[in-house]
């Protein structure tokens, strides 16, 4: 008992030493408590106290238990099964003070300082262990527990581990490497390595093994010099913290210590925290093709069959031809179908008509732009930075926004897409091509799909560690649910709860990235360097576009530029005039003798000139010049002039396109070493860990091999995307084909889009779901061939009506018995207001559109010289999206969407009713009708009806609109004659009554159930 | 109601049902008995249906109904609250070498200031208020002023994000979209959750992301109500039209849609549909209804100050807040012009002017309310997102008398008033100087936490899923509820 000593620095009298790394920011209110106050009392009065109050010290030390007399026992009885040195259950073993010093996965002790921290105590008081269904600990045993933490976890051995380089390097990379790193080595000096350190720069070596009071490093850390206050900012690091300087004082005084310690990376041994159980979880074995139930039908009509009969429901019978058609049509472009179009699928008797349908919508551009916008969603496609209150535009966002579309519009296999979105930048060496090719061009534009979360860290004061966390967190969060199926995030702060996937999966991941994506030495997002640091290289944009897009930016330019020219010259000639006459006046105050001898030097090039000539130009210098300054003093004429063409070359230079780059991620080749962050904390690392793909994911005994394909960069990225797209991978082509299969039906096979582990939700159809993704690879991950296989089937040509027995046995239509009536998507709502009225105007790509703000809050899309663009191409700032599409559920990506909520509420009602830009596009809608069908009012309710609702009225229907017709003309007449008559000088008179009434019918029918919903 | 059939619910148009009798018909016939799709529990997100209906509360609640008064900018707690004697002894010393890190412009840093304002005892409980908010003082036996409050990072953008959703970020749900969502609405025809910006016209910063609804539905989103034009986006039509010319559209959509929904049998969705047009039109009568302070005596406008030049505009924003609680919104919050409280320079002046608008209209509003026996049911709560710091902030030089504040997160005052709140009660304690938050310490989280539970929600158990996380406005973090200024 005499030689127990706490392992835990109890109180300040500990001073330096530091046995046991205690994170220093996780200060609990326990310690902020009343504390008695006394500065003013205190002669040297600092404030520091109010933010680090003493640490308080509790428990009487002689009554606290000890590890080996008194906690040890309960240990080896109650926990020591699982959590020996041979089983180490999560990575923890307690059968030794050293194991549970080491602590679990995470590599944090299982004891901290305080008790509310300590790991082993919150899954003790949280009922979490001892695990359920063995016997609980008992009050008493929990109370002993909780006093030896609390009295310092006290132990008899004492162990002192030495510090090594591994504990004190990620804090030197935290806080100096950005300075004295890979890209920057201010005073010569590099802090990376302890090679490096001990080589020291220009001032000599900065640490001295064994005299921390003669380190350099500490010396000016001490003074406050270093890291330099005034570059803290714009460096975007803080000054080390207390416990980070005390570590490395230590590390000094034992003799800069250096280990050869390897990053933790997966081998041939099995992960113990992932076992061959946990990869029997379907969702982690991968697909296997099963045997199609029937041969008479689709296969995809034969798995459902097979479900419906096992509930004694039939499928429903096939919708009509012309819902066939409105349905094909909204499902692939989005856009209500051309009535010219319909009238030619109607009249197609042929066998084929249906297939012919298909492919027409199949082979339209507009295809694209639909099945893109949804992989924009999951993408998280964002024209701004986020995360601050400006939101910043994102220059050149919109060229991943394109690629996305060409690539569905082109069919580009899925396994290519994803290669080239997670690793484009790795797949050419296209920093030393000559030419940039467009395939070369197309796979950087592609890595912006890693490049779309919010991102602050444009802003000095945003760009921290701590925010850059979040960057790769967000990008990490989005790769799992977009592509992955899995929620990785979890693992980023604790191993997952849920699903295998320990915390250092999670940083095989982050290093996966790391050497694009450096939390150490990062890149702005910004695409233009401010003013004061143009030279700063530090962003990450790349200029490596191809030669033909150079080529239309140059041809772009080229009027512009001559324009410019012009207008420069133009100016600068009459300047010239002007200037000669003021030096013309100024030569008359020049005494007469010299005059001429003046006048000659006029002509004279400098350097030709005599000394004479010299002396003389000195002497006579204000005669000789004229400023422009003088000039517009003089001349008010020229000052106009000048005034006006400045402002004039202004604004052409504004015009101009900017240059063309690429927002893309790229490979630097020399990425930090990656440690887990304990708790998710970027001030508390753990151990070092390499690259590498989730083991539950793996057989659990192959490493992960990087293969480099182009020079300088580390292939981490690479090898992930072909390990992803591999066809073997349990989730890729699942993931994939069950969304495909959401956006078709309303329902994913797995409703959890996005999530696939053990909290996701089972698959309703588990057979359809592999055979759909086995054969989708076979088929060469076409999302074209999927489309057709799905809508081929007869369950994709059901009607949508609702039977008894469906609302009797499927009533959330799980097993499909019916075709969902469905409600248009934000996109094609506004989209099809566009294209009914006449007013869209379908020029694809781009820089998007821009939209106004008005003054109460109102945010729309500004129209382009031929009409309104569609959706997909208006700006999508995250605080300003266009009200309509708020509305109707387009959501912030924050980071992205995986699903959107369906919402029905009134602001939608009083969207389509009252909101003026709606109501314009009716009137446009109308008077385009009137020019088709002239005043014929049945020849009008008519197209009204094709156009917007591809079919023709019933006689009812017409009945009950002509009569509507007629008495809101007589209404509008009625208005019209007692209201004031327009005078002649306006030059807007409003529209007949009959064009009036005519628009009120149009407003009608775009606000109807009809137009809303596709059956 | 009698039975419809198809024909004579076709019939002619000019001698069928109109308008509001129509509507009528629609709600009561086509959906008597019917349950629209939406959340049975508040926290049930699989379906992705939601509606504003009330909802059940975790336990029984105090508080039916929110007003936040936010005071955006940071109102400086030892000029207005938080009285510290130590700063009038030390007024003028210098402690720059102790917390230069903690500033933000450390260059314009004075040294320790004391107020300039005097402070008294009042009411029975004998709680100190300055003399800079004198109808406030009469109320301090119905307010509990928490001292010890604390925000997490010195400029206003993140600052403001934190406490409006719990976090330092843009993008997350506002207190006032959990609360709709946990609670939905007393009133269907209103919002349920109205955001009241200033009549003098400039949004507070960060603006809409103020009062978004993050990754809930937009749904739960405040929504702006103006005291001046069409309060609501879109409430009105833009353009004029004859109001028959109006009721024959309505008339008209109103059959189609019925011909539809009739092809159509047992679609909720449909139903949901047709529920969202009547709201439409019910709000606009309901909005403009609400909005319309004619209908209160002359001797109600005054008490609020409305008519006076400096507290017209703040007078009005009180006053449209008890007309919405009384009619059953949920949470209403107001937001003051600008950044009146960011009183970095001028104190002596900046502050009283910006304590002159909202004073006397903060406490009409508290004597209304009591007075209609509403402040039973409704929590008021006041307060910035952070407060001030107890140095002087000289950016022109040295010159005292234009010295002000700079922003002051780690210390400040807030108040609550109403529901099951225990009036007289001064919780928490600054240190000495009024910097840090000591005793009893407040995080914004906790603050979240007391107003949740004032209206019967477990901050625990309100969540949401996304991305397979369960989101909470708590976040992870553990909080504590202020039982202590609960009766």
């Amino acid at each position: 008992m005499t030689d127990a000593r706490g392992i835990l620095p109890s109180t300040a009298a500990y001073g330096t030493l530091m046995p046991c790394q205690v994170p220093s920011t996780t200060l609990t209110r326990r310690f902020l408590m009343p504390v008695p106050f006394r500065f003013f009392a205190v002669p040297a009065f600092c404030l520091a106290v109010f933010l680090t109050p003493p640490m308080l010290v509790s428990g009487d030390e002689r009554n606290s238990p000890v590890f080996e007399n008194d906690i040890l026992p309960i240990f080896e009885a109650r926990c020591a099964d699982c959590h020996n040195a041979a089983a180490r259950k999560g990575d923890l073993d307690l059968s030794s003070m050293a194991g549970v010093r080491k602590g679990g996965e995470s590599g944090e002790s299982a004891v901290l300082e305080s008790l509310e921290d300590s790991m082993l105590w919150i899954m003790i008081e949280g009922g979490d262990m001892p695990p359920e269904g063995e016997t609980p600990l008992t009050d008493s045993e929990m109370e002993l527990i909780r006093r030896w933490i609390e009295g310092g976890a006290m132990s008899a051995s004492i162990e002192e581990t030495p510090v090594t380089q591994h504990q004190v390097l990620p804090y030197l990379y935290t806080r100096c490497v950005v300075c004295h790193g890979a890209r920057r080595k201010e005073a010569n000096l590099d802090l990376r390595t302890v090679e490096s350190i001990l080589k020291g720069g220009k001032s000599g070596p900065v640490v001295v093994p064994g005299n921390p009071d003669d380190s350099l490093i500490l010396k000016r850390i001490h003074a406050k010099d270093m890291p330099p206050p005034k570059e803290l900012i714009r460096a975007g690091v803080r000054p080390m913290e207390p416990s980070e300087i005390e570590l490395l004082t230590k590390w000094i005084e034992q003799g800069a210590i250096s280990h050869e310690i390897a990053p933790d990376v997966q081998t041939s041994v099995p992960d113990s925290l992932v076992s061959d159980e946990d990869r029997k979880f379907w969702a982690f074995q991968p697909p296997q093709k099963p045997p199609v139930p029937a041969t008479d039908i689709s296969p995809i009509d034969a798995f459902i069959q097979q479900k419906l009969k096992a509930r004694a429901l039939t499928p429903s019978p096939e919708a009509e031809k012309l819902t066939l058609i409105r349905r094909v049509a909204f499902d692939l472009t989005g856009l209500p179908p051309d009535w010219n179009d319909v009238e030619r699928f109607l009249n197609d008797e042929s066998k084929n008509w249906y297939t012919n349908v298909v492919d027409h919508y199949l082979k339209s551009d507009r295809y694209g732009e639909r099945w893109g916008r949804y992989w924009l969603d999951v993408a998280g496609y964002a024209d701004s930075e986020g995360k601050r209150s400006a939101d910043p535009v994102r220059e050149h966002a919109w060229r991943y926004r394109d690629y996305v579309i060409r690539s569905f519009n082109n069919d580009k296999p899925y396994n290519q897409f994803l290669l080239e979105q997670l690793a484009g930048d790795e797949l050419y060496d296209f920093e030393n091509a000559e030419t940039v090719t467009d395939e070369m061009m197309d796979a950087l534009v592609a890595t912006g799909f890693l490049r779309m979360v919010p991102d602050g860290t444009g802003s000095d004061i945003v760009d921290t560690v701590a925010e850059r966390v979040e960057v790769v967190a967000d990008e990490i969060e989005v790769l799992g649910s977009s592509v992955m199926g899995l929620t990785l995030r979890c693992a980023q702060c604790h191993s997952h709860k849920y699903d295998p996937i320990p915390q250092r999966d999670y940083y095989r991941l982050v290093s996966v990235f790391q050497g694009a994506y450096d939390v150490y030495d990062w890149l702005k997002p910004t695409s233009v360097a401010n003013q004061s640091k143009q030279k700063d290289p530090s962003r990450r944009y790349l200029a490596h576009v191809s030669d033909n897009v150079v080529s239309g930016w140059k041809a772009g330019r080229q009027p512009i530029e001559d324009q410019i020219r012009d207008a420069q010259k133009e100016i600068a000639d009459r300047e010239a005039e002007f200037r000669a006459q003021l030096i013309e006046e100024k030569l008359t105050d020049i005494p007469d003798e010299v005059r001429s001898d003046v006048q000659a030097l006029l002509d004279q090039p400098k350097k030709k000139r005599s000394e004479a000539q010299i002396q003389l130009a000195e002497k006579y210098e204000k005669q000789l010049t004229a400023t422009t300054d003088e000039l517009e003093k003089q001349f008010p004429e020229f000052k106009k002039l000048k005034a006006a063409a400045d402002k004039k070359i202004k604004a052409l230079q504004t015009d101009l396109p900017p240059q063309p780059m690429i927002r893309a991620l790229w490979d630097r080749g020399e990425p930090s070493p990656t440690w887990i962050f304990r708790r998710g904390e970027f001030t508390n690392p753990g151990d070092l860990v390499g690259p590498g793909v989730p083991s539950v994911l793996t057989d659990g005994r192959t490493p992960f091999v990087t293969a480099p394909r182009r020079p300088g960069s580390t292939g981490r990225r690479l090898a992930f995307a072909e390990w992803l797209t591999d066809a073997k991978h349990p989730l890729t082509a699942r993931v994939i084909v069950n969304r495909i299969w959401y956006h078709h039906f309303s329902r994913g096979i797995v409703e959890s889009l996005g999530n696939f582990g053990q909290t996701g939700v089972a698959p309703t159809h588990p057979e359809l779901l592999d055979w759909l993704a086995v054969s989708f690879m076979e088929n060469g991950w076409s999302f074209k061939w999927l489309h057709r296989q799905i809508m081929f089937s007869d369950v994709y040509r059901q009607s949508s009506a609702l039977r008894p027995e469906s609302e009797e046995r499927d009533s959330d239509n799980r097993w499909l018995s019916r075709m969902p009536l469905r409600r248009l998507e934000a996109e094609p709502l506004r989209d099809s207001l566009l294209a009914t009225s006449g007013e869209l105007d379908v020029t694809a790509f781009g820089e998007p559109d821009s939209v106004t703000v008005r003054g109460d809050g109102l945010v729309t899309a500004n129209r382009q010289e031929a009409g309104w663009r569609r959706t997909v191409y208006v700006q999508q700032r995250r605080k300003d999206l266009p009200s309509i599409l708020e509305t109707f559920d387009l959501p912030q990506m924050n980071p992205n969407c995986v699903t959107r909520p369906n919402s029905m509420v009134a602001s939608q009602a009083l969207h389509l009713l009252n909101n003026g830009m709606v109501r314009e596009l009716a009137l446009q809608f109308a008077q385009r009708i009137e020019t088709k069908a002239g005043n014929d009012r049945y020849k009008q309710v008519e197209y009204v009806y094709q156009d917007a609702l591809s079919r023709k009225p019933t006689a009812e229907e017409t009945q009950l609109a002509l009569e509507t017709l007629s008495l809101l003309t007589a209404e509008w007449d009625r208005h019209r004659t007692a209201e004031e008559r327009p005078t002649a000088d306006s030059d807007v008179s409003p529209p007949p009554a009959e064009t009036q009434a005519l628009a009120n019918f149009c407003h009608v029918i775009m606000n109807s159930a009809e137009f809303l919903f596709v059956d | 109601m009698f039975q419809t059939n198809r024909r004579t619910f076709l019939g002619s148009v000019a001698n069928g049902l109109q308008g509001a009798a129509l509507a009528s018909l629609f709600s009561q016939e086509f959906f008597s008995g019917r349950q629209l799709p939406g959340a049975e529990t508040p926290h049930h997100s699989a379906r992705r249906a939601f509606d504003l209906t009330p909802k059940q509360t975790h336990f029984k609640p105090r508080a039916k109904a929110v007003i936040q008064l936010f005071m955006q900018g940071g109102p400086s707690q030892v000029d207005l609250f938080d009285p510290k004697p130590e700063l009038d002894r030390n007024h003028g010393k210098s402690i720059l070498k102790d917390i230069a890190k903690d500033l933000s412009s450390p260059d314009a840093a004075g040294g320790l200031m004391r107020s300039p304002f005097k402070f008294a005892r009042h009411g029975q409980s004998g709680t100190y208020v300055s003399e800079l908010l004198p109808h406030l003082s009469k109320f301090v036996d119905d307010i509990a002023v928490v001292r010890s409050m604390f925000n997490t990072h010195q400029n206003h953008e993140p600052a403001l994000f934190k406490i409006h959703s719990g976090k330092l970020m843009p993008g997350l749900p506002s207190l006032g979209s959990w609360v709709t969502y946990g609670l939905g609405s007393e009133n269907q025809n209103l919002p349920a959750y109205v955001v009241l910006d200033s009549p003098e016209g400039q949004l507070p910063t960060n603006a809409g992301q103020n009062w978004q609804s993050g990754y809930l539905p937009p749904l739960y989103q405040g929504t702006r109500m103006r005291s001046k034009g069409t309060p609501i986006l879109n409430l009105k039509p833009e353009t004029d039209e004859p109001s028959d010319v109006e009721r024959l559209s309505r008339d008209l959509l109103a059959r189609l849609d019925w011909i539809h929904k009739e092809q159509r049998p047992g679609e909720l969705q449909l139903d949901a549909r047709i529920a969202s047009y009547e709201l439409a039109a019910r709000m606009q009568l309901s909005a403009s209804n609400a909005l319309d302070i004619t209908q209160e005596s002359p001797q109600t406008l005054k008490a609020y100050g409305i008519g006076e030049k400096t507290t017209d505009a703040y007078g009005r924003q009180c006053l449209l807040a008890r007309r919405l609680v009384e009619r059953g919104v949920r949470f209403v919050q107001l937001f003051t012009s600008g950044q009146q409280w960011d009183n970095h320079s001028s104190i002596g002046t900046s502050l009283p002017n910006i304590c002159e608008k909202t004073d006397l209209p903060i406490a009409g509003l508290l004597a209304d309310l009591k007075q209609r026996g509403l402040l039973n049911d409704v929590l008021v709560v006041w307060g910035g997102e952070f407060g001030r710091l107890p140095i002087a902030q000289m950016r022109d030089g040295t010159d005292l008398r234009k010295a002000g504040r700079d922003h002051g997160p780690p210390g400040f005052s807030v108040w609550f008033a109403g529901a099951g709140i225990k009036g007289g009660t001064v919780y928490g304690n600054t240190d000495e100087i009024g910097w840090n938050a000591a005793e009893n310490r407040v995080s914004v989280n906790d603050w979240h936490a007391t107003i949740l539970h004032a209206l019967g929600l477990h901050s625990e158990e309100l969540f949401f899923e996304h991305h397979g996380f369960k989101e909470k406005l708590t976040g992870v973090e553990k909080v504590r509820i202020v039982n202590e200024i609960f009766a």
